[in-house]
């Protein structure tokens, strides 16, 4: 059972133009005071085609957090264009809100992002080099997409799989899928806390 | 009667266990099978009773829906639940059978929910009143949980899956069955409090139920064997097997009942003549001659009608009181449902095919009118009895009556709830009842008044409205060590479960564009009572929504079932429409694997150039921290072994270490001396191979002994305080130059301005004092004491080896030698407490040391050792006891907090508490994380107060005695121990006649036994059970008070 769960995500000041920072009003509850603070962050998926254009818009660190029901607005910075292909400033993208603890991802919300020029004219003829400054940005805020993740919520339970999750943290490439069986944990062969909880709350 | 399936009551088609109805008859739950665990959900009943409600999309059909019941597989160390974690595609390719919840029950309150499943635990759960609607964020709105129903106990026991559960009547007691072949009895007071196992079953446990008077429990198992216990003393009062002896095959369950008037108990699968029959056991005398027949497969499950009926009263007919009947429902294998009443011999009613497979369980609602049935089908259906059909329900006056006739006033059950229907037989006993109530009531009164105020601070400040406009404002954020951003959370709720925390905040549905629809519902009164359901509204009910049948006017048919599937598929169906312009749909799926799997930037690849360090820097730079800490405090790390070489090591282990580090350095600083009458002195006492040459040195013919104490190097001069109220301090000038060259040393003292002084002939090494006495320890290892007006009271002592501490308290004087003896003289009385006693027995240990050494005001000395333990001497026997060690487990263990008299009353200063230190939380911890058995937990609490009275008595601390005496008597009253609890009444009373022969004292550490007895008649007196023991204690306390 996860410790910490995600009641709500409020976008603020949507639509804006491209380049006002995001701003999330997370509305999050504990159910047993946390011994560390969590880390959220924002990402910014530039490309489609690949995870090389992500970016980390922002990412806090949010505690103490005792139990209860807390609430707090995560800002973050626009994307930084020049780090975005072309090809892939106008159109449909997405924006991922993570939350860790200890270093394991157990939530992410994703919301598909639209951004277009909202001149009738520009949207006919778009330049060529795309302008950031005309564009603006929509947040699809009704249709989150939230998966959830089993993570070891204990510090002190079990270093085993918590040695293997900074592991993977370290190696920052491929996630080792082709793991030894983990001691007293199901299935033997993956890492479960690799997979999604319920694989998708989505609409 | 008339039928219904509400299809939406469904588990997305897995299959339904079980049903029950809440006592209020507005909500009921469903337990089974959820997507990888066990799933229990709450629904909502009026949209089952009214056609109108169901068609009302502002009115919930779901209530809540819990999918905390894990996997097979579950990590049962509390705390810390690690689910078993696998998709579900990969449940069904292994094939593994999916957890899954047995069996839901209402608490006869209403207040709880116990839910039992294939993870072995039984979980209560409770609502938690003041959070409102929530949804459940990213689903869609009609999953939202509009209450919020919390566990607030787990109760862990079984070994096996748990597969039924039954609240007793006043739930008293809650009892569950397992797949591990016993009967479990919770004590549903005091969760989870186990008060009995009840083994004798050699098969799976498959159904339990209460007799309705309280006397017996029933189970019903796969052994081929009915079972029936005794509640008074959890033994087995028959075991039935005969009708049980043709039975094969198995069914997932058998739950059995008890009929509403108690003369009857109804089994699941029995076989009469090859036939499957549901068997009739008569309480008197345990018979089976009759049984339920006509089902074609095993009887799954028997449920009786709450309510007792009497023949409808016609008109005209003349008013001969008929005998009164009951009416039971049985559900088989055989997808039918039959409905009896006990004064026919035809069932009522029975349908075919009401599911497509095995009836699983069956609820009546409280007015007995209606029944849920659930199915392995997934599926529930909805009978609607009219009073025509059934009869006149006796009132609840009318059926206690019945009960009274049959088995008189003596209802087995006695708890804590149901003391109020004992007989109290003492007037004194009234006296402390009523005394009782009145103060309950009045910190009721207080602690509602907290409550009050507490919320009006709480609302006082703003809305959740204004709250959220300024969020971003005033929310605090700061830069930890190394930039990075911190924000700290506002805190908008707090949790309900349990205990604690007053309902401050009443909250608002937070979500903006979800929970929009759920914040208009949850204002309209939704919730409409079963007794407004006139039979009418199930007239209208259409097809449309859901099947209508008169049955017998209509088979019900395979159409149902049918309809049923498909609609039951829809919901399930859902597809997420995300955009509304379908040109956008191309790059969408292309994002797919983004919402699901982690991607490289969680991971902790910096993309931006202004990104703030990532994950794994940070771990790594909390480890290189962690690491130098580790290393400053010498510990003897784990690093090394581990296997990754960027580990965490945990820093839970690491703070502990860090604490205890600094407490140590605090005691070494040695405490402020606040309390004049007792000052522990702080020493560095230490083991020969850690003392300096130069120290070896200065020691005058010091024996060769194995331990040497540090010895006071002499000093130019030195002040010492000896007391800060009244002002007392103490001044020694070593090497005054005196007349004719001689060099004496002066011995100043101050106390409030008067002030005196002598002079020796020696050094002085080192001083002490009280109010009564100074003495000063000097280099020829002579001891001089004098009066607090500066006459000495002795010729200088000589002591046996250089002094190392000498201490002071009242007229005891206590000198430690550096030979590691230790001597206290009472200087008043002029005797000796402690003669050159050796230390040997307790440094025994290779790096030991004294930490800290406290004389008591009646002279016994303790000595506080390194590794936590702390030994006094004790005079009277010559020995060394152990009176606290840190690292007792039983301290760790031991939970009396429900026996503490109050918060403030907890502080309790003393010797005892001085050397203890504070602890008292642990105890709720230690029950917390290693989930100890109650029983355990009783023991440990009972060994740990016991040492705490032993203690206290050798140390002869009065206040402190009677302190844990009374905690220890609170203990034994509220479990329940009474023979300890004699033994202690009858050592305070003494003999009540004077004999010679007694060698009773009437006093112990200064107290008197009777005034003792005295203050604990209360306590006594709090639980009825020891009303006897009260009885006698104080007849017997008034007859010696007489004499």
């Amino acid at each position: 059972m996860a410790k910490v769960s995600v009641l709500n995500v409020a976008v603020l000041e949507n639509p804006s133009p491209f380049h006002s920072p995001f701003r999330f009003e997370i509305s999050f509850e504990c159910n047993e005071a946390l011994e560390d603070d969590l880390e959220w962050k924002i990402i910014y998926v530039g490309s489609a085609e690949s995870e090389e254009f992500d970016q980390v818009l922002d990412s806090v660190l949010v505690g103490p957090v005792p139990a209860g029901r807390h609430m707090f607005v995560f800002q973050a910075d626009a994307p930084n264009p020049s780090l975005i292909p072309e090809t892939d400033a106008v159109g449909v993208t997405v924006v991922l809100i993570t939350c860790t603890y200890h270093g394991q991802e157990f939530i992410r919300v994703g919301y598909y992002v639209n951004n277009e020029y909202p001149s009738p004219e520009l949207r006919e003829n778009p330049p060529q080099k795309p302008d950031f400054s005309q564009l603006q940005r929509n947040i699809l805020a009704s249709n989150p997409r939230v998966t959830r993740f089993h993570i070891n919520w204990d510090n002190s339970a079990d270093d085993q799989l918590e040695a293997m999750d900074s592991q993977d943290l370290s190696l920052s490439g491929g996630l080792p899928f082709s793991c030894t069986p983990l001691k007293g944990l199901g299935l033997p062969g993956c890492i479960p806390s690799l997979l999604p909880e319920n694989s998708m709350d989505c609409i | 009667m008339k039928l219904l399936k509400p299809t939406w009551v469904n588990h997305n088609g897995k299959p339904i266990f079980s049903v029950d109805i809440h006592p209020d008859g507005t909500k009921f739950a469903t337990g089974g099978q959820g997507q990888d665990s066990g799933k229990v959900v709450i629904w909502n009943m009026s949209p089952v009773l009214q056609e109108d409600d169901e068609k009302d999309e502002n009115i919930p059909k779901m209530l809540c829906q819990m999918d905390n019941h894990l996997g097979t597989d579950v990590d049962c160390t509390p705390g810390r639940v690690i689910r078993q974690k696998t998709q579900p595609t990969h449940r069904t390719i292994l094939g593994q059978t999916a957890a899954c919840v047995n069996c839901v029950r209402w608490s006869n309150s209403g207040l709880y929910l116990a839910s039992g499943g294939d993870d072995k635990l039984i979980m209560v759960w409770k609502r938690a009143t003041y959070i409102g609607p929530s949804t459940v964020f990213g689903s869609s709105g009609k999953l939202a949980n509009v209450e919020q129903w919390r566990c607030v106990s787990i109760l862990r026991s079984h070994s096996g899956d748990v597969m039924d559960v039954a609240w007793s009547p006043h739930d008293a007691w809650l009892a569950s069955c397992s797949v591990d072949n016993t009967v479990v009895i919770w004590n549903a007071v005091k969760f989870p409090e186990i008060l009995a196992t009840l083994r004798g079953h050699s098969g799976l446990v498959k159904g339990l139920t209460w007799d309705p008077v309280g006397k017996y429990i029933a189970s019903q198992a796969d052994d081929r064997s009915l079972k029936v216990w005794r509640t008074l003393d959890w033994q087995l009062e028959t075991s039935i097997t005969k009708p049980f002896d043709e039975c094969g095959g198995t069914t997932h369950v058998l739950r059995l009942s008890w009929s509403p008037d108690g003369h009857y108990l109804v089994s699941a699968h029995a076989m009469n003549n090859s036939g499957p029959t549901a068997q009739i056991i008569e309480r008197e005398g345990w018979k089976t001659n009759m049984d339920f027949v006509g089902h074609r497969k095993a009887v799954t499950v028997v449920k009786f009608n709450p309510k007792i009926f009497k023949k409808k009263q016609k008109n005209g007919s003349s008013a001969k009181p008929s005998c009164p009947y009951c009416c039971c429902a049985v559900g088989s294998k055989d997808r039918s449902l039959s409905v009896w009443l006990t004064c026919l011999k035809r069932p009522l009613v029975v349908i075919h095919e009401l599911f497509d497979k095995s009836i699983m369980d069956i609820s009546w609602t409280l007015n007995g009118l209606g029944i849920l049935v659930c199915s392995m089908d997934g599926s529930v259906a909805f009978l609607d009895f009219s009073q025509d059909e059934l009869g006149d329900p006796l009132s609840e006056e009318e059926k206690s009556r019945i009960h009274q006739s049959t088995y008189g006033k003596s209802l087995a059950i006695m708890t804590e709830t149901q003391l109020s229907t004992a007989v109290i037989e003492n007037p004194e006993m009234l006296k402390y009842q009523r005394r009782q109530q009145q103060q309950q009531l009045g910190q009721k009164g207080a602690s509602a008044r907290e409550s009050s105020s507490a919320t009006s601070v709480a609302v006082n400040g703003e809305s959740l409205e204004d709250i959220r406009k300024n969020l971003l404002k005033k929310q605090v954020e700061t830069r930890t060590a190394d930039g990075r951003r911190r924000i700290t959370p506002l805190c908008i709720a707090q949790l309900d479960t349990g205990d604690f925390s007053t309902a401050f905040f009443n909250s608002i549905p937070l979500s903006g564009s979800l929970a929009g629809t759920m914040l208009s519902s949850h204002s309209s009164p939704q919730l409409l009572p079963l007794e407004s359901s006139s039979p009418s509204s199930f007239g209208i009910s259409k097809p449309s929504t859901e099947q209508t049948v008169a049955v017998g006017s209509k088979p019900v048919g395979e159409a149902v079932g049918k309809d049923s599937v498909t609609a039951t598929s829809t919901p399930t169906a859902s597809s997420p429409s995300v955009l509304t312009t379908p040109s956008k749909i191309e790059p969408m799926k292309a994002f797919d694997s983004r919402f699901t799997e982690r991607s490289k930037a969680t991971s902790g690849t910096p993309v931006l150039t202004s990104v703030p360090p990532t994950v794994t820097e940070r771990l790594k730079e909390q480890n290189l921290v962690k690491e130098g800490r580790s290393r400053d405090l010498q510990e003897s790390s784990s690093d090394s072994d581990e296997k990754v070489p960027v580990t965490k090591p945990s820093s839970l282990s690491k703070r502990r270490l860090e604490l205890e580090a600094e407490t140590v350095e605090k005691k070494k600083k040695g405490r402020p001396r606040k309390d004049s009458r007792l000052m522990p002195m702080s020493l560095s006492v230490q083991s020969p191979a850690s003392l300096t040459a130069e120290k070896d040195a200065s020691c005058l013919s010091a024996p060769a002994l194995a331990l040497k104490l540090p010895i006071p190097g002499a000093q130019r001069a030195f002040t010492l305080q000896v007391s800060s109220d009244p002002s007392m301090y103490i001044e020694v000038e070593n090497e005054v130059t005196a007349v004719g060259g001689v060099k004496l040393s002066r011995l100043k003292c101050n106390r409030e301005g008067k002030a005196w002084e002598t002079v020796l002939t020696s050094r002085i090494l080192t001083a002490a004092g009280s109010c009564d006495v100074v003495c000063v320890a000097c280099e020829k290892r002579t001891l001089s004491v004098f009066s607090t007006c500066g006459r000495r009271l002795l010729p200088p002592i000589l002591l046996p080896s250089p002094i190392s501490t000498l201490h002071c308290t009242g007229t005891y004087v206590m000198a430690l030698t550096a030979a590691a003896t230790l001597s206290v003289w009472d200087i008043h009385r002029q005797v000796v407490v402690v003669k050159e006693e050796s230390l040997h027995s307790i440094l025994a240990g290779s790096d030991m040391t004294v930490s800290q050494i406290l004389l008591t005001q009646h002279g016994i000395p303790v000595m506080n050792l390194s590794d936590g333990k702390a030994y006094c001497f004790n005079p009277s026997l010559s020995t060394w006891n152990l009176i606290s060690d840190k690292q007792d487990s039983l301290a760790q263990c031991a939970d009396f907090r429900s026996s503490l008299p109050s918060q403030d009353a907890m502080l309790c200063s003393g010797p005892l508490a001085i050397i203890q230190g504070r602890t008292s939380n642990s105890g709720r911890q230690a029950a917390r994380l290693f989930s100890m058995p109650h029983v355990v937990q009783q023991e440990t609490t009972l060994a740990y107060l016991e040492n705490q009275v032993a203690a206290a008595l050798s140390l002869q601390s009065s206040h402190e005695y009677r302190h844990w005496l009374l905690i220890y008597a609170r203990y034994l009253v509220n479990e329940g121990f009474e023979y300890r609890l004699r033994e202690i009444c009858k050592d305070l009373l003494g003999p009540v006649h004077y004999s010679t022969g007694s060698q009773w004292e009437s006093t112990v550490v200064g107290l008197r036994k009777r005034e003792l007895l005295r203050e604990l008649l209360p306590v006594i007196g709090q639980n009825l059970r020891f009303q006897r023991l009260f009885t006698e204690c104080q007849e017997q306390l008034d007859i010696l008070r007489d004499k």
